[in-house]
This record gives C-alpha cells, structure tokens and sequence, in this order.
C-alpha cells in the first residue's frame, strides 16, 4: 500500500502551511491557535509514527521484568494473592505477545517491497523468455493473488470514494487475517 | 525495487533509462527535463507578480507593439498546472486594439504529468476550426520567459458540471442529470469523431512522431509509461509488470492514425450552463498521433463514469451507455470500433494512470514539488481501483 499515513500527513502539513493558513484572518486568535496546533500535532503524529510499535513493545519489556521483580516480592495475604494472580496472568500474556512480536512494522514492509521487485521481475523475465505455457501459468497466478489484495487495497480506500458500487467491497476488517498465533 | 535513488539520478542511470524505453523525441525531451531537474529544490510557492512578470517577458518577445497586462489572478485549475487569469490590452494583428482576456497555463517543479508545452501549443492551434478548442497565442516552450514552461490561451467561459452536480477531484466521476446528459452526449460524440478524422499531416506538428504502419505506435505508448514507471514508482507492483508485459505481447497494429486527445472526457470541456452547448475542449498536453481506440477506451473506462439512475446502466463519461456510445462514433466519424482493440486500449489506459497516481503522485508528492501535494496525494488512491480495472481485463484475455 503505498498511500500511507507518513506520507499523507506530509501532504497535509504542507497544504496547511502554504494555502489555509495564509488564507486564514490573521486577527482571529482562536482559528490561528487552532491551525498552528493542528499542524504541531500532525508533526508529533509523524514523528510518532514510525517508533509507536517499538515504543509499545520497549515498554511492555520493561512492564514485564517489573512484574518479574514484584512478583518474587510477594508475600502472603488475600489481597496479595489475588493481585499477584492477575499479575502473573498478565504477564503471560505479555510475554506471549512479546515472543510473537519480533519483527518491527518497517522491516515486515521492507520484506513486502522486496517480494514485490523480485516477483515483478519474475514476471518480466517469464514474458521476455518463457514458453506460452509458463507466461499463462504466471499470469494466472498474478491475477489470482492480485484479486485478493486489490480486495483489501480498494476496501482499505473504501471511504475516498473512488468505488463506482461501494456497497460490493466488503468492509476491511473483515478481509484482514487474524496475526498467526493470536 | 528501489537499488536506485531517484529523488537523485546519476546523470548515467537517466540515459540508461532514455535507451531502455523508445519513446517520441519530444516525450523523451520532457521525460528527460524532469529527471534532470528532480534533485532540484521542491516547489516554493510563486508570488503573482512572478508569473505575471514572466508572462509580460514572453509576450514582450512577440510584439513589436506596446502592450499592457491587468486584472491578474490566480484560477482554480487541475493538479498539474498554475493558471492565472489575466486581462491583455494589445495591438491584435488583424483586429486593431483590443483587451482580450486570457489564461496562463504554467508548469510546476514537477507535475502528474511530464508533458511538452510545445506540442499543447502545436496541437490546439492545428485544431482551430476543427473542434471547440480554446485560441491559443504563445508558448514558453523550456521556461526562458516564465518560472516553468507555460502556455498563453484565450479565456473560454462555461462549466465543467451542472453548478448542482455531485463530482469527485478533477472532475473524476461526475454525474450528470439526464437533461443535460442528452444534450451533451451528442457533442461529445461528434468532437471525438472530428478530431480522429482531421487530417493531421497538412498541420505544423512538428514536435509530434508519426509512427511507421504497424505496431511502432502501441510500443511507444506503452513505452512511455513503462518509463514513467521506472522513473517514479517507489515500489513494485507484480500486476504492473505483468500488465506492461501483456501490452507489448498483445500490441495491436493500427491501421488509420488520428490525433488522440489522450483525456477525452467530462472535465476536460466547458459548456454554456444555459444551453449545454460545449464551448471548449481543454487539457491536450497528453495528445499525440496514435490510434483512436486509445480516446475511446479512455472515454469508457470505469474511473471517468457513473451510474444512470437505475444503478446498473454504467454511462460512458457520465453521459451514455457503451453501446450507444460506439454505435454513434461509428456512424459520426465512419470509421470502425475494433473491440479487440478497445480491449486493448482499455488495459493501455488503466497502465497509464496507474503509472501517473501509484507512480508519479506519490514522487511528486513526496518531494513536495507541486501546489497541490494533498490532492496528489489523494489522487494516489484511484490506483487501486484502476489496477483491479486491469486484474479484470485480462484475466478476460488468459
């Protein structure tokens, strides 16, 4: 997917600064204010947005080696034993959930460009020296995988309107896989 | 994909990239410009007085006589051209003084399209008489007078939609009612038809390639937009190989050349709101001397139309069914509709805007070198829809 949130709050960042604010009266406080912070926001949001992951899993390694150390410090008493129930129940699912999350959102797209380059230079190659058959057979599954994605790509840009019959793209969440082990 | 930095070429990998793809000497001028130009500073915003001091340079360099420019302002115009509206007091050859209002069409840092101002400028003055096209004056054909290369036309008054019609950016999928549909469809057909039967070879188009008889002119079209590709997609699409593939297998050959418009549809012409009456046809930088099923299949793909009230009627460009669409070119220009070279056309059509919004949108964009980035950027978007346009066309074919 190539629209994609770094991108697009590039473009927005842009358009505020170069069209609406200049656009805007200057002697309205509250609409100047506003527009200087939404443009600082969108700036965090972009700085944010590539670390969230990484920072979320930084910070569930820590809670859990907290959990570890308040665990062994735990010493008998009602209210003692159902907390540390909730906390060892806790940390088996972050632990969990950590092991699966090994790979970070950029690398995961990184293996998805590459995949893309090398199968669209397979392609090439088949056309340029591949027999009838093989060419068939390469387009067929081209078609086939493509069928599916653009399936989520149209559904995932379901809201720009581009859809001559929206209501025959089914809703994006219901397309996705679950995260295999989730 | 990316083994190369095209937000930076070297000099080596943009004349390896000019020797892979054939394409016209004049596409491979403006290709080449902007490859040339694209490590260059993205778009800085143009005071008015910039363009209007530009444009008094290339009006300057044209008359002898004095002249005056007034009442400039900026227009609303599409993603990849700044116009101004400007009012010119001047000598007019034949006419004596007069103010004639007019339009500047300039170029940006880099835009949806890399296209030569010249060949705009030879164009629509071949089609004078021809069609409604607007009167086009000069042409700053490599930036000398004005920041970018631009163009100098005539004002044309009229709509591009009905004031109370419902359509996406640029015009993309407007709906029309059918009042005004019924007299708009008939026009549509009838300049279509004129502009395929003109006799382009006794025109001054001089920065036009005729291709041989044959296939030459199908490999330059898909050429082109291979090369768009290689130079602007950030990432791959396995679809898009396999879609340039399957054109340069299936390329047809053509057997009666016409000038092609290359955007032939509603949002490119302006009519009179009170009569329907188009005045004008506008946004020829993409024409070129081809064969006609490239308009035809343009006109009918599923991104420039809509649905008829019913819901299930697709209109051509939102004004007629397909086969009545056809039925009525065939007889207005007497020439034949190959379906298997609308088929053709059709998956050539789709390539090409997949190339120029899954491609060129996101570069343009991403180095920041237009006005209009977020409308890119949001343009980006229908690639999907066009890529899934050719999933369907040619699992049709294999």
């Amino acid at each position: 997917m190539q629209l994609r949130p770094e991108f697009q709050i590039q473009t927005i960042i842009k358009a505020m600064m170069e069209d609406v604010i200049p656009a805007l009266d200057q002697t309205n406080q509250l609409a100047m204010q506003s527009a200087q912070l939404t443009i600082g926001t969108l700036m965090l949001i972009s700085q944010h947005l590539p670390l969230q992951y990484r920072y979320d899993c930084d910070e569930l390694q820590r809670l859990l080696a907290l959990a570890e150390t308040l665990r062994g410090q735990a010493r008998r008493g009602d209210k003692t034993g159902a907390a540390l129930s909730a906390l060892q129940l806790a940390g088996q699912t972050g632990q969990d959930v950590l092991q699966r999350a090994r790979a970070e959102p950029g690398e995961i797209l990184a293996a998805i460009r590459e995949l893309r380059a090398a199968a669209a230079e397979m392609v090439r190659a088949v056309y340029a020296e591949g027999a009838e058959a093989s060419q068939t057979a390469v387009g067929k599954a081209v078609l086939g995988m493509s069928q599916e994605q653009l399936l989520r790509d149209r559904s995932w840009l379901l809201m720009q309107g581009w859809e001559p019959d929206p209501k025959s793209i089914p809703a994006i969440d219901t397309l996705l896989a679950p995260i295999q082990g989730a | 994909m990316q083994t190369v930095n095209k937000d930076r070429p070297s000099p080596e990998w943009i004349a390896a990239t000019r020797k892979r793809f054939e394409v016209e000497r004049e596409v491979d001028r403006a290709l080449t410009d902007k490859m040339e130009r694209r490590a260059g500073p993205p778009y800085t915003k143009l005071p008015l007085e910039k363009l209007v001091q530009g444009v008094t340079a290339l009006i300057g360099s044209q008359l002898k006589e004095p002249f005056e420019i007034s009442d400039a302002k900026w227009l609303a115009g599409g993603a990849s051209k700044l116009q101004v509206a400007f009012t010119l007091n001047w000598n007019r050859p034949g006419a004596g003084r007069e103010t004639t209002r007019m339009v500047l069409r300039n170029d940006l840092a880099e835009a949806l399209h890399a296209t030569s101002r010249l060949r705009e400028y030879q164009i629509v003055s071949a089609l004078q008489g021809v069609m409604p096209v607007p009167p086009v004056f000069w042409v700053d054909a490599t930036g000398k007078y004005l920041p970018y290369p631009g163009i100098v036309y005539g004002f044309v008054g009229g709509v591009t939609k009905p004031s109370n019609a419902k359509s996406g950016v640029t015009g993309l999928g407007t709906y029309m009612p059918e009042d005004v549909r019924n007299k708009l469809a008939p026009q549509f057909v009838e300049h279509l038809a004129r502009l395929h039967t003109f006799d382009f070879r006794k025109a001054d188009l001089s920065a036009f390639d005729v291709p041989k008889p044959g296939k030459q002119n199908a490999e330059w079209a898909v050429n082109w937009w291979d090369r768009v590709w290689a130079e602007d997609a950030e990432e791959e699409v396995p679809l898009v190989a396999l879609a340039s593939s399957w054109l340069h297998k299936h390329a047809p050959a053509v057997e009666h050349l016409s000038v092609v418009h290359g955007d032939f549809r509603t949002g490119n012409y302006l009519f009179n709101e009170a009569d329907c009456k188009i005045g004008t046809w506008l946004d020829w930088e993409l024409a070129r001397i081809g064969d006609r099923h490239q308009d035809l299949a343009w006109s009918t793909s599923r991104a420039f139309g809509t649905f008829a009230e019913d819901g299930k009627t697709f209109l051509v460009s939102g004004l007629m069914p397909e086969n009545q669409f056809i039925e009525a070119y065939e007889k207005a220009s007497g020439l034949k509709v190959d379906r298997k070279s609308l088929h053709y056309y059709q998956v050539f059509n789709a390539y090409s805007m997949v190339a120029m919004t899954l491609g060129t949108s996101y570069r343009v964009a991403r180095n920041g070198k237009s006005h209009q980035d977020i409308l890119l950027a949001w343009l980006l978007g229908v690639g999907y829809m066009l890529l899934d346009e050719i999933r369907d066309l040619i699992a049709k074919e294999i």
